[in-house]
C-alpha cells in the first residue's frame, strides 16, 4: 500500500526526530572490579548539545567511548544513531561510524600525515573522493575550513610543529569536515589557557549553528559550556547525580555536589565574608 | 612439610602463570594474522601507506644491510681462506662462500638486523599510536586499523626483506670478492667463475623463501606487540624489547624448520 505523498515525506523526518540519537541504558563497567559507570542510562536528541561533567575519573571520557563504539561496556545497550551498536558487526559499525565525528582529549592527530591531510583525513579515505581531481577538491574545501578556524596556511606543516591550541582546532576540523550527525567532543579545552578555551567553544557553537548536528561535549570547563550546551549531565560516584538544564539546576542549588559544579565560580565572585562554596563530596 | 607443599605449589602457579602467558601470546599473533589475512581478501589497503612503508623499510634500511653484507661476505672467505689454503683449493673459495651465504648466512643476517631495525621501529611507531590514541582516532573515523596501519607494514616488509636479502647476497659477494683478493691473491674472476660454476640457483631461490618468511614472521610478531601496548611509554619500551626477542626466536624457528623441510625435500 502505497502513502500519500505528504505522509511519505514526513513519517520518516518525524520518526527520525522522535528517535534518540543516542541512547544508553543500564551501563555499567568497571576497572579491576572498581565499579566507573554504575547502572547510567540517558538518551540524546537530534540537533541537541548535551554536557557531561563530573569529578575527574568519573567515567565522562569512559562514556564517550563506549558512544563511540571504542569500547564495549560489560552490562547495558547503547543505541547511536538508530542502531544498536553492541549488536553490530564490524562492517555496519563502519557505517554508523561515517557518520560520527569525535574530537580526543589528547588531539589524537595522525603525526605521520600533514595537517591537511589530518584536517581532510574522514573525506580523503572516502571510497567516492579516490582520484586526483577529487582528492584537489577535498584539499580545497579543507583549506577553507582549515581558513574559518584560523588556521589558513598550515596544510603542509606536521602536527609537532604546532601549538597545543592549534592542534586542538585541526582535531576540530578532522571532526566535522564530514559534516557528521554526531559529533563527540572529550574535554576540548584541555590543557588550553582561557582565551584558547573560549575560542574552542565558540567554534563548536558556530559549527552547531552552521550543521545542527547533535552534539555530547565533555568538560570541566562548565563555564565555557553553558553558552553551548542545551542540558546536563554531571556524573558522581558511577551514576547521574543530576540531569537537566542549568535553570533546572538551581532549583539544586542547595546539593552541595551541582552547587560545587554548576556555581562555584558566582559563589566565589560574591563578597567576601558570604559562605565560601561546599568542596567536592567524595 | 609445609614448606615443601609451598613450593610445589609456587612451582605450580609458575608453570601455570608461564603458560598461560604462552597461549595468550600464540593466540594473539595468530588473530593478528588472522586479521591481516581478512583484511587482505579482497585487497583494499591504503596504496600510498604502502608506498610510504615501502620507501621506509626498503630505502632507509639498504645501507646498514650493504656494510652488513659486506662484512659477511668478507668473514666467510677469511674464516674458509685458512682451511681452503691448507688444500690448495682457493678456486673454491666463491663456492664455498656462496653456498653458504646463499642458503643460511645471507637471510639469516639481514633478518637480525631488519628485526632490529625495522621490527622494532614498527613496534613502536604502532604502540605509540596506541598510546595516544591515534589508533582509537582511526576506529572513531570508520578506518580499520588493521587495514589502515597493519595490511600496508605487513606487504613492506615482507617485500621488502626478500628485496633486500638480494641486494645483501649480491654486496655479500662483492665484499667476499675482494676480502679473497687482498687476503689470498684469489682473482675476483677466479672468485666469480667458481661462484658460477657451482649453479647455487636452488640455495638463492631457498634463501630468498627463507627471507620471505623471515619478513612474514618479523611482521606478524612487531604489529601483534606494537598494538597490544598497555600502559604509556614504559610500555611502548617493554613491546619493543619484547618483539625484538620474539623476532629473533622466530626468525631461528623458522629457519630450522624450513632448513629441514627443504633438506627433506632434497631442494638443499
Amino acid at each position: 500500500m502505497q502513502r500519500c505523498g505528504l505522509a511519505a515525506d514526513w513519517l520518516p523526518a518525524w520518526r527520525r526526530i522522535l528517535t534518540p540519537t543516542v541512547s544508553l541504558e543500564g551501563i555499567r563497567h568497571s576497572f579491576g572490579g572498581a565499579p566507573v559507570l554504575d547502572g547510567i542510562s540517558f538518551s540524546v536528541h537530534p540537533g541537541e548539545v548535551l554536557g557531561i561533567v563530573g569529578p575527574g575519573g568519573c567515567g565522562k571520557s569512559l562514556l564517550l567511548k563506549i558512544i563511540a563504539g571504542l569500547v564495549r561496556p560489560q552490562e547495558g545497550s547503547v543505541h547511536v544513531l538508530g542502531e544498536d551498536i553492541l549488536a553490530l558487526e564490524s562492517l555496519d559499525m563502519v557505517h554508523v561510524r561515517s557518520k560520527m565525528g569525535m574530537l580526543f582529549q589528547n588531539y589524537a592527530l595522525f603525526d605521520f600525515l600533514t595537517v591537511g591531510e589530518n584536517a581532510g583525513f574522514p573525506l580523503l579515505q572516502a571510497p567516492e573522493n579516490k582520484g586526483k581531481d577529487k582528492k584537489k577538491m577535498v584539499m580545497g574545501r579543507v583549506s577553507e575550513l582549515l581558513k574559518k578556524l584560523g588556521l589558513g596556511g598550515t596544510e603542509r606543516l606536521y602536527p609537532n610543529e604546532l601549538s597545543g591550541g592549534m592542534r586542538k582546532r585541526v582535531g576540530l576540523a578532522r571532526a566535522t569536515i564530514h559534516e557528521p550527525e554526531l559529533i563527540l567532543y572529550d574535554d576540548p579545552s584541555a590543557g588550553l589557557d582561557p582565551v584558547t578555551s573560549s575560542k574552542i567553544f565558540g567554534l563548536i557553537d558556530a559549527i552547531h549553528d552552521a550543521t545542527a548536528s547533535t552534539e555530547i561535549i565533555v568538560s570541566h570547563d562548565v563555564d565555557r559550556m553553558h553558552a553551548v550546551c542545551d542540558r546536563f549531565l554531571l556524573l558522581h560516584k558511577g551514576n547521574i547525580h543530576f540531569e537537566g538544564t542549568l535553570k533546572e539546576a538551581e532549583e539544586h542549588r542547595d546539593d552541595p555536589v551541582v552547587h560545587a559544579f554548576f556555581f562555584r565560580e558566582q559563589a566565589s565572585s560574591e563578597p567576601t565574608g558570604m559562605a565560601s562554596p561546599p568542596p567536592v563530596p567524595q | 612439610m609445609s614448606r615443601g607443599r609451598t613450593s610445589v605449589l609456587s612451582g605450580a602457579a609458575f608453570v601455570g602463570n608461564r603458560s598461560l602467558w604462552l597461549a595468550s601470546v600464540v593466540g594473539g599473533m595468530t588473530m593478528t594474522l588472522v586479521h591481516i589475512v581478512r583484511a587482505m581478501i579482497p585487497p583494499r589497503f591504503d596504496w600510498r601507506e604502502f608506498m610510504r612503508n615501502m620507501y621506509k623499510v626498503g630505502v632507509k634500511s639498504y645501507l646498514v644491510i650493504i656494510v652488513v653484507a659486506c662484512f659477511t661476505g668478507a668473514i666467510m672467505v677469511v674464516q674458509s681462506a685458512t682451511y681452503m689454503s691448507k688444500i690448495h683449493a682457493n678456486h673454491m673459495i666463491g663456492w664455498g662462500a656462496g653456498l653458504t651465504i646463499f642458503s643460511e648466512l645471507g637471510p639469516l643476517m639481514i633478518g637480525l638486523i631488519f628485526s632490529g631495525r625495522v621490527g622494532a621501529n614498527n613496534t613502536a611507531e604502532l604502540g605509540t599510536m596506541v598510546v595516544t590514541e591515534q589508533v582509537h582516532a582511526l576506529r572513531s573515523l570508520a578506518i580499520d586499523p588493521v587495514e589502515y596501519l597493519v595490511v600496508p607494514r605487513f606487504l613492506s616488509m615482507v617485500i621488502m626483506m626478500t628485496v633486500l636479502t638480494v641486494l645483501g647476497d649480491l654486496f655479500a659477494m662483492i665484499g667476499g670478492a675482494i676480502t679473497a683478493q687482498v687476503m689470498l691473491g684469489c682473482d675476483w674472476r677466479e672468485f666469480l667463475a667458481s661462484l658460477l660454476d657451482a649453479q647455487l640457483l636452488g640455495e638463492f631461490v631457498v634463501g630468498l623463501c627463507k627471507a620471505c618468511l623471515f619478513g612474514f614472521t618479523i611482521a606478524v610478531v612487531s604489529c601483534y606487540y606494537g598494538l597490544s601496548v598497555r600502559g604509556g611509554a614504559r610500555g611502548v619500551g617493554r613491546a619493543v624489547n619484547n618483539a625484538v626477542v620474539a623476532s629473533a626466536i622466530g626468525i631461528f624457528a623458522v629457519d630450522y624448520l624450513a632448513t629441514l623441510l627443504c633438506v627433506e625435500f632434497g631442494w638443499l
